[in-house]
């Protein structure tokens, strides 16, 4: 099991009572352990809504904050002395009294890196260790991406972390960044979009809020994914959570998500999180899958099997119930067309429904950036068109991590470091060894690590994405329209 | 693909969509509309939504004041929200003040009821406004806006329940004219013959109309919008900083869009500028100190379609027969839609035009060098 260490205690407030808090908590999760569901409301302010993702995403929890409105305090750290107050429909104009001006630095970094989850973490570590210089900007409070909130122990090469706690590497990689002189880091920093010129704008909010503008030779964006909703009934009452949520709650922060779940999806995501709940103490219902057959590994489903929960295969979840949070969940068979077949609704007493029905890469900044998108669902949706180097068809803009398409942590770490490399090799700080290593890697990547059965899926879509030097040349210059 | 229909009109904009409207209002169903994009993907749907009569030449003034006698008629019928907000100029120096003075005394004669008001007056209709370089402002009662995007999905949709078609994707090339007469358009998905031909296309105009022949001075502007997230209702008139040239309207779902004036060549493919976030900003955050606090959501960039004398082409080809020609419209085209479209269904079945001084606008006349005149360039 794993141990908690809280940090020390800060008071804020909430809608003016009092709440105490740790610091290293964000507003939303010490609001969470004491028991408050309801986070915001619709815009027309009849429906309230529940905390959902918990990274920033997807606009459920947007609060007033020292009179700013429309703040996502899932990743607004605690502080002394905070005053958050809860939002009914559309906020009212910002209140205030006195005007901070955010001052703009420009900066011109060798490389700059958006996001700070494997992805982001390693390609800055390698570019470091080739004298680059790198700033490296995260919209978070903390660095490590979804990697903080993974507990296990990773499969696969010792070289990436094998046999070690996704949180753990989270950690150790972040004090090597943190400590490298060749990497400057902003936190609560977020990469708006790339203009004229090739100046990126990251708005950094805080006490001292900054514009920076940075201008660097290149750029990896390792800016990662967000968790896909489905559509049933009551989808947005608070309860129905994603399952990375629930898993930021539970391993981030030591919070029980809820008393009793119901998980939707059984790839390995719904697997892990259901045998997460069981261990957290949360009684699991069963897990819903619309498919004939569950999709994530045997020894997982026997895991959670084993506790005796019950996977439904050719169901799917047809409605949340409850007031203002969920009191109860309806699944039901579906049929070869996976319509739900009226008679086979099953009901659940449980105040938690938990998607964990895939991830979608964040491809904002690279439709901004102007990258030929390709829409591949085996990698869970759009992605940029690149160069096995992982370079995108906007000039130097390199694609690493969930956001090149969907895999996991460990491919995370090999895409940072081959863009890093790409990058050394271009900008001449490189040399003969460091193709060499390149080429290992994507050895490694393509002929062994894609190879295994179980990620198949992802590798054909990864396929399908890549594209030659040759064939990318002639995208740039508009003479093909993308594969 | 050859196809036959009475009208063809070039271009889904917002006034090749009320051409179709008008027309069909009177029994004209046999429409197509050619689309090389999709319907409101050109200037319409990056629109301010504004719309006003206080301009200063007797066209404008009469040609929008028809139009916002159309606008809630419109809206009632086709579901979309209209309203008559207002719109403020802001003066901070004395000069535009008197200026100004001299341009409401021409709205008055033409039954425009704008007037001089003061900062307090101002601050009584923009909450949390600061107003203190401010020396008077000019208030528009008239003035409005409406929801760009179900104004124009709206009508397409009734006038395609009434039987019009509408080919998206579709480019078209030229136009075959035989003996000075419109017969048909070519497309790059073939040829589709027409009684009557109306090129609605803004800045594509140009180009389908060179290739049939005929020259038209149309240059493409590039201009840049950003807008907020939603906020509750904060006020209701668009407001115009004269001294940049700049506006913001909190739109009817609530955000904020700002628009200011970013040094560009015409006929130039706009980029996105981060410069252009940090002068809106600039401009509007001494107004608004909570400004810098809110989200800019989108930013956008399109084009105004001008003219040499800042007016529409409007109306009939004065030596090719069936042509008729919409485009031009400096900046203003959403507002004058409903207008332009009724004044294009009388010119083509030949009806008496609601506004007469509409004839000024004609493409000929920058071939006999008679311009439309302005008392002063403004807005
Ligand atoms: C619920 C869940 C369970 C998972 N379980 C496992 C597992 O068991 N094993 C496993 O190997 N993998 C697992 N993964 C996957 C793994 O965590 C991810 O593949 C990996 O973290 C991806 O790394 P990344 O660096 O690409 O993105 P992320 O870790 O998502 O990091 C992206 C970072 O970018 C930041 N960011 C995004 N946009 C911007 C911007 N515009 N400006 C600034 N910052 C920005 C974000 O704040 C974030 O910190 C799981 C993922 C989820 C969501
Ligand atoms: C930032 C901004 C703010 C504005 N604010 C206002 C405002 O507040 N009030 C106001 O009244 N106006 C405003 N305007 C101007 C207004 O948007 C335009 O005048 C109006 O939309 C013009 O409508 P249209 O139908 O002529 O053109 P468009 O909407 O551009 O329609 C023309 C259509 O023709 C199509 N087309 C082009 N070439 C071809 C071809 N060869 N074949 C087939 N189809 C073709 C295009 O795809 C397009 O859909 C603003 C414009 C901008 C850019
Ligand atoms: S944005 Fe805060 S819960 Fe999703």
């Amino acid at each position: 099991m794993i141990d908690f260490s809280r940090g020390r205690k800060v008071k804020f407030y909430y809608n003016d009572k009092v709440i105490e808090a740790y610091e290293g908590e964000s507003v939303l999760a010490a609001l969470y352990a004491i028991g408050y569901r309801v986070f915001s409301y619709s815009p027309d302010g009849e429906r309230p809504r529940g905390a959902f993702c918990m990274i920033g995403k997807c606009s459920s929890c947007l609060s007033m904050v020292n009179g700013v409105p429309n703040t996502r305090i899932c990743i607004e750290p605690v502080r002394e002395g905070l005053r958050v107050y809860s939002q009914k429909g559309f906020p009212e104009v910002p209140k205030v009294e006195e005007v901070v001006e955010a001052e703009t630095i420009v900066l011109k970094p060798d490389v700059l890196v958006i996001g700070g989850g494997p992805a982001g973490l390693q390609a800055s570590l390698t570019l470091a260790e080739y004298g680059l210089k790198v700033v490296l900007v995260d919209e978070h409070f903390k660095l490590g991406g979804q990697l903080v909130k993974q507990t296990h122990r990773f499969f696969g090469a010792k070289k990436f972390y094998g046999g070690i706690r996704g949180f753990n590497i989270a950690s150790k990689l972040s004090r090597e960044v943190m400590d490298n002189e060749n990497i400057e880091v902003f936190l609560r920093a977020y990469a708006y979009g790339i203009f004229k010129n090739g100046y990126v704008g990251v708005a950094v909010r805080g006490e001292k809020p900054l514009n920076l503008l940075v201008r660097p030779k290149a750029i990896v964006a390792g800016v990662g994914a967000s968790e896909k909703m489905i559509m049933f009934e009551n989808n947005d009452l608070p309860g129905v959570m994603g399952a990375g949520g629930a898993q930021t709650l539970m391993n981030e922060y030591g919070i029980k998500p809820g008393e009793r779940a119901l998980v939707i999806g059984a790839g390995n995501v719904g697997l892990i999180i259901a045998y997460q709940l069981l261990q957290a103490g949360v009684k699991v219902h069963g897990i819903a899958e619309i498919m004939p057959k569950i999709g994530g590994w045997f020894v997982h489903a026997a895991k959670v099997r084993r506790y005796g929960v019950k996977i439904y295969t050719r169901h799917t979840i047809t409605k949340a119930i409850g007031r203002d949070r969920v009191e109860k969940a309806e699944i039901a068979m579906v049929d070869e067309h996976f319509q739900p077949i009226p008679g086979s609704e099953k009901v659940f007493d449980t105040d938690l429904v938990l998607l964990a029905v895939g991830l979608q890469p964040n491809y904002a900044f690279f439709s901004q950036a102007g990258a030929v998108m390709k829409y591949i669902p085996e990698l869970g949706g759009l992605v940029p068109l690149r160069t096995k180097y992982l370079e995108t068809s906007v000039e130097n803009l390199y694609v690493a991590g969930d956001a090149s398409g969907i895999e996991e942590a460990t491919t995370a770490f090999i895409e940072g470091e081959i863009a890093a490399l790409s990058i050394a090799i271009k900008l001449g700080a490189g040399n003969n060894k460091t193709i060499k290593k390149r080429e290992e890697l994507l050895d490694y990547l393509w002929n062994e690590y894609r190879k295994s059965p179980v990620v198949m899926r992802a590798c054909q879509g990864k396929l399908k994405a890549t594209v030659s030097e040759e064939e990318m040349e002639k995208i740039r210059r508009g003479e093909l329209d993308g594969i | 693909m050859v196809m036959k229909t009475r009208i063809a009109i070039i271009g889904a904009g917002i006034i090749g969509v009320m051409i179709a409207r008008f027309l069909v209002e009177k029994g004209v169903n046999d429409i197509v509309l050619i689309e090389k994009n999709y319907p409101g993907s050109g200037g319409s749907f990056r629109c301010a939504t504004g719309i006003r009569a206080s301009f200063t030449s007797p066209e404008h003034v009469e040609m929008m004041k028809r139009s916002i006698e159309l606008w809630p008629i419109l809206s009632e019928k086709h579901g979309f929200t209209y309203r008559r907000d207002g719109y403020i100029w802001l003066l901070s120096e004395e000069e535009h003040v008197e200026m100004f003075k001299k341009i409401v005394e021409f709205h008055h004669r033409y039954a425009v009821p704008t007037k001089i008001i003061t900062p307090e007056e101002i601050k009584e209709m923009v909450p949390t406004i600061n107003t203190e370089n401010l020396l008077a402002g000019v208030y528009d009662p008239l003035a409005g806006k409406a929801d760009c995007f179900r104004a124009l999905l709206n009508t397409l949709e009734y006038v395609k329940n009434k039987g019009a078609k509408v080919l998206t994707r579709t480019k078209a090339e030229k136009i075959i004219i035989k003996d000075s007469r419109a017969q048909a358009v070519e497309t790059n998905k073939g040829v589709i013959e027409a009684e009557k031909i109306i090129v609605a296309a803004g800045y594509g105009s140009k180009k389908i109309l060179k290739n049939s022949g005929v020259d038209i001075p149309l240059e493409n502007l590039p201009k840049h919008a950003l807008i907020t997230e939603a906020y509750k209702p904060l006020f209701k008139p668009l407001l115009i900083d004269w001294s940049t040239a700049s506006y913001i309207i909190q739109v009817l779902h609530g955000g904020f869009l700002i628009g200011a004036n970013m040094k560009e060549k015409p006929d130039t493919i706009p980029v996105n500028r981060i410069e252009y976030l940090y002068l809106a900003v600039k401009i509007w955050s001494k107004y608004f100190k909570w400004l810098p606090y809110t989200r800019i959501l989108r930013y956008w960039t399109g084009y105004y379609v001008m003219t040499p004398d800042h007016h529409p082409v409007i109306g009939p080809h004065s030596r090719i027969e069936n042509l008729y020609i919409a485009t031009g419209f400096s900046g203003h085209g959403f507002m004058m839609a409903p207008s332009v479209g009724e004044i294009m269904s009388q010119y083509i079945l030949g009806e008496k035009l609601s506004v007469p001084i509409a004839k000024n606008l004609k493409l000929e006349r920058f071939e006999k060098g008679k311009y439309v005149k302005e008392i002063a360039i403004f807005g």
